[in-house]
C-alpha cells in the first residue's frame, strides 16, 4: 500500500506537455492574462501591429511595403510563437506546481473525525469533518481512522502509518505526549488527541497557498530581477521610438516591421519569459526531496548559508551507536560479557540495545539464560541512574508487555521510567542481576572497581568511540565498545559545503574527546560538544551577531526558538509541533541531513536566474548585428558592412528573430532544472558561470542565427 | 544631513549661484569691468550658460572673445555671436567652474560616505563645499594658474591690446584674465573656455608644455577620486575595480581613436600639436568628460569621434569629477547584481546585500542618459530646429547633433556647433538636458549610498570579489554591452556609418 502512496505523490514528470498545458498555454495568451508579464504583452502588442500590416499594408504610409505582406506574415507569427512559448513555460510550472499541490492536498484530505465532547461529565462522540476542528478539540483515533489534523496523543498507545507522508513503510508506535500528524493512518489499537493547529494554518496548506497563488509575493531577488528588466524594457522602448522617430526625419525607410523585429529581438523576452517558472519549478524540486517549504524567499535565503549547524546524530552518523567490540576485565572472557550484553539488551527496544544482541549473536554468544527471560523483571532505562537492566530469575517485578513494535526513542523509555533505589533491590542467591549503562554510572554501583576501567574507557573515548560498562551482580565484567556509525556520502557532503565557502558546525551531546574525533574524521574543524538543546540558540545568536547567515535543523520542543530565529530552518516531520511552526521548511522524511540539499538548491535558483538574466542580455550584441544592415539596407547601404556574419538580405530578420523565439523553449529544461554546478567557492562558481552564459551568451546566438539563416535560405 | 537633505541643499545652493550668474550675463553690458563694451547676452542664451557652467558642462553657445565688427571696441558684433566681458568671465564663468566643481565633488564624497562602516548621515553639505574649494580647488588653481602665466597665458583686465607687427598692419590682440580660467576648466573638468576655439587659441594654449600641462590637470581629480573611495570605505583594494575599470575602458577609447590603417586627424586640422596630441587630447577631454577642445572636431576622423561617444556615454572614463566616481558605483552594483547572481548567493558589494530598491534607483539613474540623449536628437530633426542652422540629414549632420545632446546630458561640453547653436531650440533644449543630465543621477545616487547607511553589513567577505582583476575585466564587459546596446544604433548612423562611407569614398 505505501508503495502505492508514495507513488501518488511523487511529482509527476511533468516536462511531457499534456492538452491541458497546451490549451492552458494559449488561454494565457489572452492580453488581460499577459498584463503580469509586461516583456510579453509587448510582444503581444507588437505582433497585433505586424499582424495589421500583414493584413493591410497601406495603413501604415512610409512604414510598410505592400509587396512585402508575406514578411510580414511570417514576422507575427514568430512573434505570437515568442509570447506563446513564454505562457508555455508559464503553464508547465505551474502544472508541475499544482501537481505538488494536490499531492499535499492529499495528505489534507478532508475526513471526518469523531470529535469528543465532554457534558456533564460524560463523553460523546460527535462526527465532525476536519475543517471544523479547531486548536484544544478533542478526537478519538480508532483502528483505520485517517488522523484528521496534526494533534497530540493525550491518552492511549497505537501504531500509526506515516507513510503517506514520508514514504516510510514503517508502522510508528504513538504514546500519550507524542504527536500525530495529519493524513497518517491508525493501524491498531485507540488514541485520544488533542488538536494542536488550525486547518488553515498547518505546514502543508501554508505550502499549497503558496504553490497555488497566481499572485504568488515574489521573494526579493525575483523583485530586483523584475526591475532590472523593466528597466532595460524601457531603455530599449526609448531606443526603438527614437530609432522611428530619426528615420521618418531623416528620410531613411526603415521598414517597421524590421524596426518591430529588432525591439522583440532586444526586449530581455528570453528571462521575462522563463522568471516565473524559475521560481516555482525551485519549490517543485524541493518538493520533489520531500521538503515543504513555507516561502520562496527561505529558500533562496538558504542559498546565502554561512554557517551550517549540524546534529551529529542522524546527520552525521546514522542515528544511534553500533556495538562493536566486547571487552572484558581481568577475571571474564569475552563471552561472559557477551552473553550479559545480550541478556541485558533482551528488553531494550533502541537501535543501540539491538546492536547489542546482534553482535553478542554474531560472536556466538547466546546465553543458556534465554529461557528465563521470559520471566525477567526489567530495569528500564532511567535518565537519574543512566542505566538499565534485567533481573533473571524469581523476579517479582511486574512485566512489561512486550507488544510486537519497536520503541521509537529514549524519550519514551524516559516517560516510563520507574525510579528504583540507586543499588537497585537486593540480589537472591538464585538471581543474575545484568546492568549496563555510562561507565561513570556502573562505576557507582559496582563493588569494586578493576584498575584499569578507567583506562580502557579513556582510551574508547579517545577513539571517537563511547564505552558502555556492564555489571553482573554487582561487578564490573567488561565493557562494549560503541562506535558511530558514518552516514554514506557524509564526507563528501561536507567536503562539498566547505568548498563552497561554507562553515560546517557540529553539535553533539557526546563528550569532547568523541566529539573532536568524529568530527575530524568528516573533516569538521568546528564542533559543541556537550551541547544542550538551547546551546544552538547560543550558537545562532553569536553567529548571527557577526552577520553570518545561519541554517540549522531542528526536531525538538527545545529547538523551536533557534529555528525560529536561524534564517533557514528545517524541521524534521517527526518533530514536535512548535519546532514545525518555528521553522521556515519541513522534511516530510525527517533527515536531518537534507540541510545540506535545500542550501544547494538555494544556490541553484539564485544561479539559474542570473543565467538566464545575463544571457539574455548578451544574446542581444548579435542580434544588433543581425538586424542593423537590414534596417536602413535601402537608403544607408554602407551600413551593411556590419554584416559580419554573412546573412542574406532577405532571411537575416527572420533568423534573428526565430533564434530569440527557439531559445525559449531551449531554455525551459534547464530553468526548471536549474544550472548545474559542482560545489566550488563563490568565485570560481561566479567566473564559471560568467564563461557560460555571458560570453557564451555573446557567442551562441552568432553561431545560431548563422545555422537557423542557412536552414532558411536553404528551404 | 540625510541624502535628501544634502541633495536639496545643493541644488539650492547651485540655482542660487546660477541666478546670480544669469543677472551678470544678462547685463554685461551695463556693468564694469568690460573694457570691450559687449552687450548683455539674450535671455535664452543667458539661461542655457549659466546652467551650462552651473552643471559642470561648459557647453558654450558663444565666442568668449567676441566676434566684432569693429576691434578693439566690440559694441557692434556680428549677429548671433556674442562674447563676454572681463566680468562675466570672472564672476559668472569662473566662479560657476569652482562651484559645478566642488559640487561634484561634494556629492560624490555624500555618496561614498554611505558606503563607510558605521556612517551616520551623508555629511554636510555646507561644510563639504566650504572645505573643498578652500583646502583644494582654490590652492590648486593659484599654482595652476601661475603655471600658466609662466608658460606664456595671459592674465590681465586691460582690454584688447592693438599692436603693429612687423609689416605694419594694426591687429588686436584679445587678452584678458585667461590664465586664471584656464586652470579651474581642466582642473575642474569644466571645459568652457575664455575663447571661443578653445585651448586650440595660442593664447589659452601656447605650447606643448601648455597643452601636456592641461591634459594632466583634466585627469588628475577624476583620478584621484577613485583613490578617494578605498580610502574613505577604508578598504583601499576597493579601489580597483573603478580604476581598472575606468583605466582599461580608457585604453580602449584609445585604441579606438588610434585604429592603425585609417588616418586619424584629417583636413582643416589645426596642426600645431600634431595629429597625435589633437587626438589624445579628445580623447582624455571626454573620457574625462571636461569638454576643452585643442582642435577643431570638424577635423577628427570618424573613429576618433566614436571613441569622444564612448567617453561621454559612459562617463566613468574616469569621468567628471565626482560624478565619474558616482557612476562608476552605479555600474559596479549593476554589474554586481545582474552578472553576480550566478555565483548563487544575494549578491553583495562591499559587504552590503544589494535590494530591489537599489536596483531600482541604479536603473532609474541608467535610464535618464538615453531619455535626455536619443529624444532630443529626434526632436532637433522633426521640429526644424537643425536645418535652421544649415546642420544636414546626412552621417555628418546627424554625428553633430547627437554630439551635442550627448556633450549635454553628459556634462562634457565639447561640440561642433558653438555659436552657431545659440538659437532658442539649442538653447534651451541643451538646458533642459544639461540639468537632467547633471541633477537626476546625482540625486538618485546619492538616494542609493544614502540607504546603506545603517544597512546590516556582512563581514564575511564571502560573496564575489569586487577587488579582482577578473572583476575589472567582466566590469569592463558589461559597462560597453549596456551602453553599447543602448546606442549603437545611434552610433551607426552616426560616426560608424560615416566611416564606412568614409572607407567606401575617401574620407
Amino acid at each position: 500500500m505505501s508503495t502505492r502512496l508514495s507513488k501518488m505523490i511523487s511529482v509527476r514528470r511533468t516536462t511531457l506537455i499534456s492538452r491541458k498545458v497546451l490549451i492552458d498555454s494559449l488561454v494565457r495568451l489572452s492580453p488581460l492574462r499577459l498584463i503580469a508579464n509586461p516583456v510579453m504583452l509587448i510582444v503581444e502588442i507588437t505582433f497585433f501591429i505586424v499582424a495589421a500590416m500583414a493584413l493591410d499594408p497601406e495603413a501604415f504610409p512610409r512604414l510598410a511595403n505592400s509587396s512585402l505582406q508575406i514578411f510580414y506574415g511570417e514576422v507575427a507569427l514568430i512573434l505570437l510563437i515568442t509570447a506563446w512559448f513564454s505562457t508555455l513555460s508559464d503553464a508547465l510550472a505551474e502544472s508541475q506546481a499544482k501537481n505538488t499541490a494536490n499531492s499535499l492536498r492529499r495528505l489534507e484530505m478532508e475526513v471526518s473525525s469523531k470529535k469528543i465532547l465532554i457534558e456533564a461529565g460524560s463523553r460523546r462522540i460527535v462526527p465532525t469533518p476536519s475543517r471544523d476542528l479547531r486548536t484544544g478539540d478533542l478526537i478519538l483515533l480508532e483502528k483505520n481512522d485517517t488522523v484528521p489534523i496534526d494533534a497530540q496523543v493525550l491518552e492511549g498507545i497505537a501504531m500509526v502509518d506515516e507513510s503517506l507522508l514520508t514514504g516510510e513503510s514503517t508502522a510508528v508506535r504513538k504514546a500519550p505526549g507524542d504527536d500525530v500528524i495529519g493524513g497518517s493512518q491508525v493501524l491498531s489499537d485507540t488514541l485520544t488527541a488533542k488538536i494542536t493547529v488550525n486547518p488553515d494554518e498547518t505546514f502543508i496548506n501554508q505550502m499549497i497557498r503558496m504553490v497555488e497563488s497566481s499572485k504568488r509575493p515574489k521573494t526579493p531577488n525575483e523583485q530586483a530581477v523584475t526591475i532590472v528588466l523593466i528597466g532595460l524594457t524601457a531603455i530599449f522602448t526609448i531606443l526603438i521610438g527614437a530609432l522611428l522617430g530619426v528615420s521618418l526625419v531623416l528620410s531613411l525607410a526603415a521598414d517597421l516591421s524590421v524596426l518591430i523585429a529588432l525591439y522583440v529581438c532586444l526586449l530581455p523576452t528570453t528571462i521575462g519569459a522563463l522568471l516565473p517558472s524559475i521560481g516555482l519549478s525551485g519549490i517543485s524540486r524541493l518538493y520533489k526531496e520531500k521538503i515543504v517549504a513555507k516561502s520562496g524567499r527561505a529558500v533562496e535565503t538558504a542559498g546565502d548559508t554561512d554557517v551550517i549547524l549540524l546534529d551529529k546524530t542522524g546527520t552525521i552518523t546514522v542515528g544511534n551507536r553500533q556495538a562493536v567490540e566486547f571487552l572484558p576485565f581481568l577475571g571474564f572472557n569475552e563471552r561472559d560479557v557477551g552473553e550479559a550484553a545480550f541478556l541485558a539488551s533482551w528488553h531494550d527496544d533502541t537501535p543501540e540495545g539491538r546492536s547489542l544482541i546482534r553482535l553478542a549473536y554474531e560472536d556466538g554468544f547466546v546465553p543458556k539464560e534465554m529461557n528465563a527471560l521470559d520471566a525477567s523483571e526489567v530495569y528500564e532505562f532511567s535518565a537519574s541512574t543512566r542505566t538499565s537492566g534485567v533481573k533473571l530469575a524469581g523476579g517479582t517485578g511486574f512485566m512489561l508487555p512486550k507488544s510486537g513494535g519497536t520503541g521509537r526513542e529514549r524519550g519514551r523509555l524516559r516517560r516510563k521510567f520507574e525510579p528504583h533505589v540507586e543499588g537497585g533491590v537486593p540480589i537472591g542467591s538464585d538471581e543474575t542481576e545484568i546492568i549496563k549503562g555510562a561507565p561513570d554510572a556502573i562505576k557507582k554501583i559496582v563493588k569494586s572497581v578493576p584498575g584499569d576501567y578507567d583506562k580502557v574507557v579513556q582510551e574508547i573515548s579517545a577513539a571517537g568511540d563511547t564505552a558502555m560498562a556492564l555489571s553482573r551482580n554487582r561487578e564490573a565484567i567488561g565493557i562494549v565498545r560503541l562506535r558511530d556509525v558514518l552516514k554514506p556520502d557524509i564526507r563528501e557532503k561536507i567536503m562539498a559545503v566547505k568548498v563552497m565557502g561554507i562553515r560546517p558546525v557540529m553539535i553533539t551531546g557526546d563528550q569532547p574527546l568523541t566529539a573532536k574525533s568524529i568530527a575530524a574524521e568528516v573533516g569538521i574543524d568546528e564542533y559543541q560538544p556537550e551541547a544542550k538543546p538551547e546551546d544552538k540558540y547560543d550558537i545562532v545568536k553569536r553567529e548571527q551577531a557577526e552577520t553570518r547567515i545561519v541554517a540549522m535543523i531542528g526536531d525538538g520542543t527545545n529547538d523551536a526558538p533557534a529555528l525560529a530565529m536561524a534564517d533557514v530552518g528545517l524541521a524534521m516531520n517527526s518533530g514536535t509541533q512548535a519546532a514545525k511552526e518555528a521553522a521556515n521548511m519541513v522534511d516530510l522524511e525527517s533527515n536531518p541531513a537534507k540541510i545540506i540539499e535545500v542550501v544547494m538548491l538555494g544556490k541553484q535558483l539564485l544561479m539559474t536566474r542570473g543565467a538566464v538574466t545575463t544571457f539574455s542580455i548578451a544574446n542581444d550584441v548579435a542580434k544588433y548585428f543581425a538586424i542593423m544592415p537590414v534596417l536602413f539596407a535601402s537608403t544607408v547601404p554602407e551600413l551593411k558592412a556590419l554584416n559580419v556574419l554573412g546573412l542574406g538580405l532577405n532571411t537575416a530578420v527572420l533568423s534573428a528573430l526565430i533564434f530569440n523565439a527557439i531559445i525559449i523553449p531551449l531554455l525551459i529544461p534547464l530553468a526548471m532544472r536549474g544550472v548545474t554546478f559542482k560545489p566550488s567557492g563563490t568565485m570560481t562558481l561566479f567566473l564559471k558561470n560568467t564563461m557560460i552564459y555571458g560570453i557564451g551568451g555573446v557567442i551562441i546566438p552568432f553561431v545560431g542565427i548563422k545555422l537557423i539563416d542557412v536552414a532558411i535560405s536553404l528551404l | 544631513m540625510d541624502w535628501k537633505e544634502y541633495f536639496l541643499a545643493a541644488l539650492i545652493v547651485n540655482i542660487f549661484q546660477m541666478a546670480l550668474a544669469f543677472v551678470i550675463f544678462a547685463f554685461q553690458g551695463v556693468l564694469p569691468l568690460n573694457p570691450q563694451g559687449f552687450p548683455g547676452l539674450s535671455w535664452d542664451l543667458a539661461f542655457m550658460q549659466v546652467i551650462s557652467f552651473g552643471t559642470n558642462t561648459n557647453l558654450q553657445h558663444y565666442s568668449g572673445e567676441g566676434n566684432c565688427v569693429q576691434l578693439p571696441n566690440c559694441t557692434a558684433l556680428r549677429p548671433g555671436v556674442p562674447g563676454l566681458s572681463y566680468l562675466s568671465q570672472m564672476m559668472a564663468v569662473q566662479f560657476l567652474q569652482f562651484t559645478s566643481a566642488a559640487t561634484g565633488i561634494c556629492v560624490a564624497v555624500a555618496m561614498i560616505r554611505g558606503f563607510i562602516i558605521h556612517s551616520k548621515d551623508s555629511g554636510n553639505f555646507y561644510v563639504d563645499f566650504t572645505r573643498t574649494l578652500t583646502r583644494i580647488l582654490f590652492p590648486l588653481c593659484f599654482v595652476a594658474s601661475l603655471v600658466f602665466v609662466g608658460l606664456g597665458v595671459p592674465q590681465t583686465l586691460t582690454g584688447y591690446q592693438i599692436t603693429k607687427t612687423v609689416e605694419g598692419a594694426a591687429q588686436t590682440i584679445l587678452v584678458g584674465p585667461v590664465a586664471s580660467l584656464a586652470s579651474i576648466m581642466q582642473l575642474g573638468t569644466n571645459g568652457g573656455g575664455y575663447y571661443g576655439a578653445n585651448s586650440a587659441y595660442p593664447f589659452q594654449n601656447p605650447n606643448p608644455a601648455s597643452d601636456v600641462f592641461q591634459i594632466f590637470l583634466m585627469l588628475l581629480i577624476p583620478t584621484t577620486l577613485c583613490f578617494v573611495f578605498g580610502q574613505l570605505i577604508g578598504k583601499k583594494r576597493e579601489t580597483r575595480p573603478i580604476l581598472w575599470g575606468a583605466y582599461a575602458l580608457f585604453a580602449l577609447d584609445l585604441l579606438i581613436a588610434f585604429t592603425p590603417n585609417f588616418p586619424v586627424v584629417g583636413p582643416g586640422m589645426e596642426v600645431r600639436f600634431g595629429g597625435f596630441f589633437s587626438v589624445f587630447w579628445t580623447v582624455v577631454t571626454t573620457a574625462a568628460t571636461t569638454g576643452s577642445v585643442n582642435t577643431s572636431l570638424s577635423g577628427l576622423y570618424p573613429l576618433v569621434i566614436l571613441s569622444a561617444f564612448n567617453g561621454m556615454l559612459i562617463q566613468a572614463t574616469p569621468g567628471g569629477k565626482g560624478v565619474g566616481v558616482m557612476y562608476m558605483v552605479m555600474f559596479i552594483v549593476l554589474t554586481v547584481f545582474i552578472v553576480g547572481l550566478m555565483s548563487g548567493r544575494t549578491p553583495e558589494y562591499l559587504g552590503l546585500k544589494i535590494t530591489a530598491r537599489d536596483v531600482k534607483l541604479v536603473m532609474i539613474a541608467f535610464l535618464v542618459h538615453p531619455v535626455i540623449v536619443l529624444v532630443p536628437t529626434v526632436l532637433a530633426y522633426s521640429t526644424g530646429a537643425a536645418g535652421a542652422i544649415g546642420v544636414g540629414t546626412n552621417s555628418i549632420g546627424f554625428t553633430k547633433i547627437f554630439y551635442e545632446f550627448t556633450s549635454a546630458a553628459a556634462n562634457n561640453g565639447s561640440d561642433f556647433l558653438g555659436a552657431t547653436a545659440n538659437t532658442p531650440f539649442f538653447n534651451i533644449s541643451t538646458a533642459i538636458v544639461m540639468f537632467l543630465g547633471r541633477f537626476a543621477p546625482i540625486g538618485l545616487l546619492l538616494a542609493l549610498g544614502g540607504s546603506m547607511i545603517n544597512r546590516k553589513r556582512l563581514t564575511t567577505e564571502a560573496g564575489v570579489r569586487t577587488d579582482s582583476p577578473l572583476f575589472a575585466l567582466i566590469l569592463v564587459g558589461s559597462i560597453l554591452v549596456l551602453v553599447l546596446l543602448t546606442f549603437f544604433p545611434f552610433l551607426a548612423l552616426g560616426p560608424i556609418l560615416e566611416f564606412f562611407q568614409g572607407r567606401v569614398n575617401g574620407f
